[in-house]
């Protein structure tokens, strides 16, 4: 160990000091698209083992200055698979056609947090989806754009309400208490993905009994701000094996998206403009009554003389509540240039998304600056700033128990009632429940507002550069700064705001998320020369710290409606105040030999935080990796690689967990204490051992590209075994205190992959991509050391369906009670169901024939389950669509049935346990390219011109009877979802764009 | 050559790692005090506000609908919960048996008081911890006697309802290691004497008053210094010396001669004189949820009705009068068929004071005494003098009073208390099972029972790696 720790060293500072040799010859030639003979601007000429670099120009050629003698020329593109060819002494002209590399044989992929590998040899299973993927169609928040792209990556959003708010689960459940998402990195920077809630929670009342916290306010992770535009690549790490090197926060996985870069040349500027309409694309419908009698049977007698009731008259409430088709617009440009030495990136977008509700909708504008600025051959400098706006009127949904969500209201209101705005503009009361729906969303408002900035600079300094060494130093320091602003004004004028003796109700919640990486790393290859052998050394620091304050005032009992917080009569204030401050550094050695066939690595992170209990201790995640490839091996195989990849990260203990707190909010005739907090769940010891939870993961799988490079192939299988999970041990009372958090249990997750590209045609003017991935998870808890337990936001209990983590039992399984023990006369409860799916599947199409491209994207989820208790609701109003409607075979109607077989009654919790099966149709794009002549007939300076028309989520197969399979009244948790309470219905995107290239 | 370039290089790494794992990463707790604000280096202020602090305790668990006084009313006869959203104050508190597991019934009246318990012993502690410069000698003592007043109200409150499943008197300095053991009834009770004794002398040597910084909320208005807050704490003991003497007949004589005379017992002051929770509707306060003017669950035992002495004039006892109100009859929500068409006015409001103790029963408990310590005549000076102020009766001859047998004497004696301390925090039920009489307690139907005490609550249990011999289901 110790004379390889020798070899490390002696690598790392063994350089020699020669330096590239003189430039005796220029060759010069062309670059072309192989299908569309088009110059492609912006690839890089480089001659191997030299530092030798040349820019291909707006009109597809270059010129290099190369050593005498036989050079081997390397072309390279992003997108465009790798040219690379021995050019003879006495050849001095180069003409070059690049084949796009739609199949991503040639991509480079992030191993490290400074370092890179061929996607040819990498050992881990990552996964790298384009700018251009994430573009096909109008996104408001990059995980919808990324649904079904990417294998072992199960993105849900968890309602259609505008603005985002959308889970991305890597690779299966990998915590139980901790935090659920992934750890975001753009540009270097770690960025916040924080969920912070608006608040509506002060009318809606959801939160109480098992579920104290706010998270059924339809929350929002803020990776939404993102500008899906911005994009050139995004890297998925999906577990630890490949996540190692970011240590203690890399549990969940590590999303690394890197924004576009200028390339040199003349400016070219793109415009794309867009306009669309969002539809109501699922309604639940509602019981029809036929006559008088029926009505005041279901409501009590008299009913339908005091709602005015005619029978054959019924109203659509939910297409008069959701029906909107307002156009949303977006408009994006970027441009791009510059000199060799100075090169930028510009790109800003504005869009505007009306919602399918009365005062919602989503709104973004973002600018972005990326420059970069070269030193000489040596020092690099980039800057990449952000500034981003967005604005959610979010609606209402979800759960309340007050009767103010709309899909809460409408189970327990006949469509026998016009609640439509008056030609006065006023709105009738709800004569069966307390609000109006329709004068809910159309008084209300519920907006968040957010402005940020993310910014980072980075230099890179090619410290040494030679045949056989490079050193090369990197800084980055970035920041990522956001404040959110959530505004509710319920106006007194609402028939729900005199319930609780205070009309009108205003709601501020500003918060403040500041989070700043900086991050030092030095790469040291060093090439011995023949063989293909290099040994890539690299190590770094990092320091980072993550600041958020939230503070809520909730005002009540507004003088005169007027919205501003100081003008209520109840008034409470709130705050919240989390800081974290990481420290890490990391040592990694990458091995690439056997000309070209074994890759080696080895490494590991050690990781301190302020979150842990011992703040000054290390905690080390190391990582071992190998692959080998059999490349050339003939017949339909082109290239064949086995790899294994093993390693270990963390997930960090949550702010305030490692703290013993005392209450400091309560009084006794204005005398104010402090104790030990009443609330059971708060009365809290800090645990001294506190520590991250630590998954360990192996992977191993086996690549292949096929048929003269027409196929890939990529098949893994992972077992992820998390210890140390983050637990709740109840204490003794007769302590005083509830619960102490500690470190224990194991939890495993296993998995199967297969990713598949293929080109079935491919000949100039035609050509068909077709890529499919298929993946299944399941999870075990092998080990329990407390009972089980329903975990934070993951039901209403077990008579309505909720999770519960069981030794020997799936983390994700649902539980409820199947029958009445005879006996006892209690329930007895069961798995009845698992939120995770059997398997999911997607396909994409991509079909170019000359001017024309269809594009389309399936995404499809076969099984796992839903608990649908808006149904239960709609059943316990009696108001289902099918309420009296007998199933065949059957006497009484089927919602009656199920009332009265169902959970309200103690009974069955399976009844409203549905399948989660569906099949979407994403995106689908349909566009043609304007003949040159033809645009440049119109304006000659336009460079190409497109037109499109685009829809996200067209089509929706499912037998599930709500309003969307994707669902969660929970927002993002490590292990519960698909509970359906009244969520915001789905709706559908239909686009026309055009754009313009200059 | 090399070797030197090697180290120069790798100099700045090693320096790097080692500076790592040593600089820490210091964060506080932005959002709460954190309890090493008192257990560390406490200040002046963070003392003073722990000892407030106690008073919230104190009050908490009380008011409820499933608190102390609600809850021993019902298992004592004396009150119902009707609530229509949970059966179980029916069939787990009238029909039984109590359920530890269910942490607002059978598992109830244990969390607050041990939250109490030990925000109290950290107050000590921080006593301990300040200089004398911060707090003097007799600022000091004052806050210990308090403080160890407020600890043996808790654990009179938990061994009331445990009784003899004991309970736990010690405070383990890590809250996280195995529970502090369980001890028995007696070694609780004297715990709880050795508690108020000691508290005593604390009040004896804190000066004229408390440290000015201390405040107390209205009920304890009368009891705001050392010396009178010392009469509150000897009349604990008083009723703790009574509660004693069934097993220790010197305690009788101990209550009457010494703990009594130097408690706020009088005959010539208020009835109502004594010492109150306070309850209130502002922003952090705890409201008395046992004011409920819809008077639909919250409702009296129909007995209290029945059982009523008359007054010379034929009303009935003044006491009930004074107490109970008729009012629309309320079935029980548990499809038992039991009803009730009274209910208390004893709480008025959501800001209504609950007693903790009053003159009135220490009248009560000097009779106790008496007949306890075999001084049957004095025993009826003060019974009469309640049956007279309180009652509206009409006074016990001495001839009767000497021809009645011990336990008619004590039936009368109850009979006093069960009026003059009706929901007031469980007299009623702790009096008859202190006397063995339970089973007199009236049956509304004939599968009701009476619950003896309560089982230790699940947690308490499940936290254990060795049980306790009875309390654990």
């Amino acid at each position: 160990m110790k004379a390889r720790i020798g070899v490390l060293l002696a690598l790392f500072v063994c350089f020699g000091m020669g330096m590239a040799n003189g430039q005796t010859r220029i060759v010069t030639g062309s670059v072309t698209d192989a299908l569309t003979g088009e110059p492609v601007v912006g690839a890089e000429v480089s001659v191997a083992g030299q530092a030798i670099r040349a820019i291909v120009q707006d009109n597809g050629a270059f010129s290099i200055g190369v050593p005498a003698g036989p050079v081997t020329v390397r072309i390279r593109r992003i997108g465009y698979r790798a040219f690379e060819a021995v050019v003879p002494a006495n050849q001095n002209t180069l003409n070059v056609t690049l084949a796009a590399d739609v199949l991503q044989l040639d991509e480079v992929v992030v191993t490290g947090t400074a370092t890179q590998i061929a996607r040819q040899n990498l050992a881990n299973a990552v996964a790298t989806v384009s700018g251009e993927a994430v573009t096909q169609v109008s996104s408001e928040s990059v995980e919808h754009a990324l649904q079904g792209k990417v294998v072992g990556a199960d993105i849900q959003v968890n309602s259609y309400a505008p603005g985002g708010g959308a889970q991305v689960r890597l690779r299966g459940v990998t915590s139980i208490n901790a935090t659920a998402s992934p750890l975001y990195v753009i540009d270097g920077v770690i960025v916040s993905d924080a969920a912070i809630p608006s608040n509506q929670n002060a009318v809606t009342a959801s939160t109480g009994g098992n579920n104290p916290a706010l998270t059924q306010d339809g929350q929002v992770n803020r990776i939404a701000d993102l500008n899906p535009n911005d994009i050139e690549s995004v890297e998925v790490l999906k577990g630890a094996s490949a996540s190692a090197i970011y240590g203690s926060k890399a549990s969940n996985g590590v999303i690394i998206i890197t924004t576009k870069r200028g390339r040199a040349g003349r400016p070219q500027v793109n415009v794309s403009q867009r306009f669309g309409i969002f539809d109501l694309a699922n309604k639940l419908g509602s019981r029809t009554f036929e006559d008088a009698a029926e009505l005041d049977a279901q409501f009590g007698a008299g009913t339908a003389a005091a709602v005015g009731f005619t029978p054959g008259v019924a109203f659509d409430l939910e297409q008069e509540l959701a029906g909107r088709n307002d156009l949303s617009t977006e408009t994006a440009f970027s441009v791009t240039g510059g000199a060799n030495d100075t090169r930028y990136f510009l790109s800003g977008l504005w869009k505007n998304d009306a919602g399918v509700m009365e005062n919602t909708g989503f709104a973004k504008h973002s600018i972005r600056a990326n420059v970069d600025q070269a030193f000489g051959d040596r020092l690099n400098a980039s800057v990449s700033t952000n500034f981003t706006h967005t604005d959610a009127r979010r609606g209402l949904q979800n759960n309340d128990n007050a009767g103010v969500s709309p899909y809460m209201v409408f189970p327990f209101t006949a469509n026998v009632v016009d609640l439509k705005r008056r030609a006065d503009g006023t709105f009738p009361d709800n004569p069966f429940e307390r609000s109006n729906p329709l004068q809910t969303l159309g008084l209300m408002k519920n907006d968040e507002n957010v402005w940020r900035f993310i910014g980072s600079g980075r230099l890179d300094l090619a410290a040494v550069q030679t045949q056989q060494q490079q050193l090369n130093l990197i800084g980055v320091a970035g920041i990522d700064f956001f404040q959110q602003q959530n505004e509710l004004f319920f106006p007194p004028e609402l028939q729900f705001e005199d319930d609780d003796g205070f009309p009108g109700t205003s709601l501020l919640t500003n918060s403040d998320n500041v989070n700043i990486t900086l991050n030092g790393s030095a790469v040291y290859t060093y090439s011995p020369g023949g063989g293909g052998t290099r040994f890539t050394t690299s190590t770094g620091v990092q320091y980072e710290t993550r600041d958020l304050n939230i503070a809520r005032v909730t005002s009540r009992g507004l003088t005169a409606g007027q919205p501003n917080i100081d003008a209520g009569t109840n008034v409470t204030v709130n705050e919240i105040r989390q800081r974290v401050e990481d420290f890490g550094f990391y040592v990694q050695e990458e091995v690439l030999m056997l000309n070209d066939r074994l890759l080696l690595t080895a490494g590991f992170r050690a990781d301190q935080s302020s979150a842990n209990a011992d703040d000054t201790k290390l905690y080390f995640f190391p990582k071992l990796a190998g692959s080998y490839r059999f490349p050339d091996l003939g017949g339909v195989v082109n290239d064949l690689k086995i790899r294994v990849a093993y390693g270990e990260s963390g997930n960090q203990p949550l702010f305030g967990q490692k703290f013993t707190p005392l209450d400091a909010t309560n009084n006794i005739e204005g005398i104010a204490g402090i104790t030990i907090p009443g609330n059971v769940l708060a009365a809290n010891v800090g645990s001294k051992e506190l520590k991250p939870e630590r998954q360990r993961e192996i992977e191993g799988g086996v690549d292949a590209t096929l048929f003269n490079d027409r196929a890939t192939l990529e098949f893994t299988v992972y077992q992820k075994t998390i210890t140390d999970l983050l637990l709740t041990r109840a204490l003794a009372p007769s302590s005083g205190f509830s619960q102490e958090i500690f470190n224990g249990g194991k939890l495993r997750t296993r998995g199967v992959e297969l990713g598949v590209g293929l080109i079935p045609v491919q000949s100039p003017g035609f050509s068909w991509v077709f890529r499919s991935n298929f993946f299944l998870n399941r999870s075990n808890v092998t080990e329990l050391p407390v009972p089980s337990f329903l975990p934070a936001s993951s039901g209403f209990g077990v008579g309505l369906g909720t999770i519960r983590i069981e030794q020997g039992k799936s983390a994700t399984q649902f539980v409820g009670n199947i029958r009445i023990d005879p006996v006892s006369g209690a329930p007895v409860d069961s798995t009845i169901g698992d939120v995770n799916p059997d398997f999911k599947v997607a396909f994409t199409n991509d079909i170019n024939w000359k001017a024309l491209r269809l594009y389309f994207h399936w995404d499809w989820q076969q099984g796992g389950t839903i608990v649908n208790l808006t149904r239960l609701l709609y059943d316990a109003g009696g108001l289902t669509k099918d309420f009296d409607v007998p199933a065949p075979g059957e006497t009484q109607g089927a919602g009656l049935k199920r009332l009265l077989e169902g959970p309200l009654v103690g009974g069955d919790t399976r009844i409203y346990a549905e399948d989660a099966t569906f099949l979407k149709l994403r995106e689908i794009t349909l566009s043609y390219a304007l003949p040159q002549s033809a645009v440049r007939g119109i304006w000659g300076g336009i460079r190409n011109a497109r037109l499109s028309v685009s829809a996200r989520n067209l089509l929706t197969f499912t037998d599930y009877s709500g309003m969307d399979p994707e669902v969660s009244n929970f927002g993002n948790q490590p292990t519960g979802r698909n509970i359906d309470v009244a969520p915001f219905p789905r709706t559908r995107s239909f686009w026309f764009g055009i754009d313009l290239g200059f | 050559m090399l070797r030197s370039t090697k180290l120069s290089l790798a100099a700045p790494l090693v320096v790097a790692l080692a500076l790592g794992g040593c600089e820490s990463l210091t964060v506080p707790d932005f959002n709460n005090p954190g309890i090493e604000t008192l257990t560390e280096n406490p200040t002046r202020s963070v003392v003073i506000a722990a000892a407030h602090g106690l008073l919230l305790d104190a009050r908490s668990g009380i008011s409820g609908r499933a608190g102390y006084v609600s809850a021993l009313g019902i298992l004592g006869r004396e009150s119902y919960n009707f609530d229509a959203s949970d059966p179980r104050f029916v069939t787990e508190m009238l029909i039984g048996p109590l359920d530890g597991g269910t942490p607002a019934f059978g598992g109830a009246q244990w969390i607050p008081r041990y939250t109490g318990y030990r925000d109290a012993q950290n107050v000590l502690n921080g006593l301990d911890a300040l200089s004398e410069g911060e707090m003097s000698t007799a600022e000091k003592a004052g806050i210990r006697g308090f403080a160890r007043t407020m600890q043996a109200l808790d654990l009179l409150l938990v061994i009331n309802t445990r009784d003899d499943n004991g309970a736990v008197i010690a405070v383990t300095d890590d809250p996280t290691g195995e529970p502090a053991p369980i001890v028995t009834k007696a070694e609780v009770f004297t715990k709880i004497a050795q508690l108020l004794d000691d508290a005593s002398s604390d009040l004896q040597s804190a000066g004229s008053a408390f440290a000015s910084d201390i405040r107390f909320p209205s009920g304890f208005t009368g009891f705001k210094t050392p010396a009178t807050f010392r009469q509150f704490n000897r009349a604990l003991r008083s009723r703790v010396a009574v509660y004693m003497g069934a097993t220790d007949p010197a305690q009788y004589t101990a209550a009457l001669n010494t703990f009594l005379p130097a408690s706020f017992i009088s005959t010539t002051a208020s009835l109502s004189t004594g010492v109150y929770y306070n309850f209130g509707t502002g922003a952090g306060e705890t409201g008395n949820g046992l004011f409920e003017p819809s008077n639909l669950v919250l409702l009296a035992h129909p007995s209290i009705r029945a059982d009523a002495q008359l007054q010379a004039g034929g009303a009935r006892d003044q006491r009930y009068l004074n107490k109970v109100k008729t009012v629309a009859s309320v079935g029980d929500q548990a499809s038992q068929g039991i009803a009730s068409d009274l209910a208390y006015t004893i709480y008025g409001s959501t800001n209504a004071p609950i007693s903790i103790i009053k003159n009135e029963e220490l009248i009560l408990l000097r009779a106790e005494a008496n007949l306890g310590a075999g001084n049957v005549d004095a025993a009826l000076t003060d019974i009469n003098f309640i049956r007279q102020n309180a009652g509206g009766l009409t006074a016990i001859p001495l001839l009767t009073w000497q021809g009645w047998s011990a336990a008619q004497r004590l039936d009368e004696l109850l009979y006093n208390k069960r009026y003059s301390l009706a929901y007031e925090g469980g007299h009623r039920w702790i009096d008859m099972r202190r006397y063995g009489r339970l089973s007199q307690l009236p049956l509304d139907k004939p599968n009701f029972t009476v619950q003896a005490k309560y089982p230790f609550p699940a947690r308490e249990c499940d936290a254990r790696t060795q049980k306790p011999a009875q309390g654990c289901g």
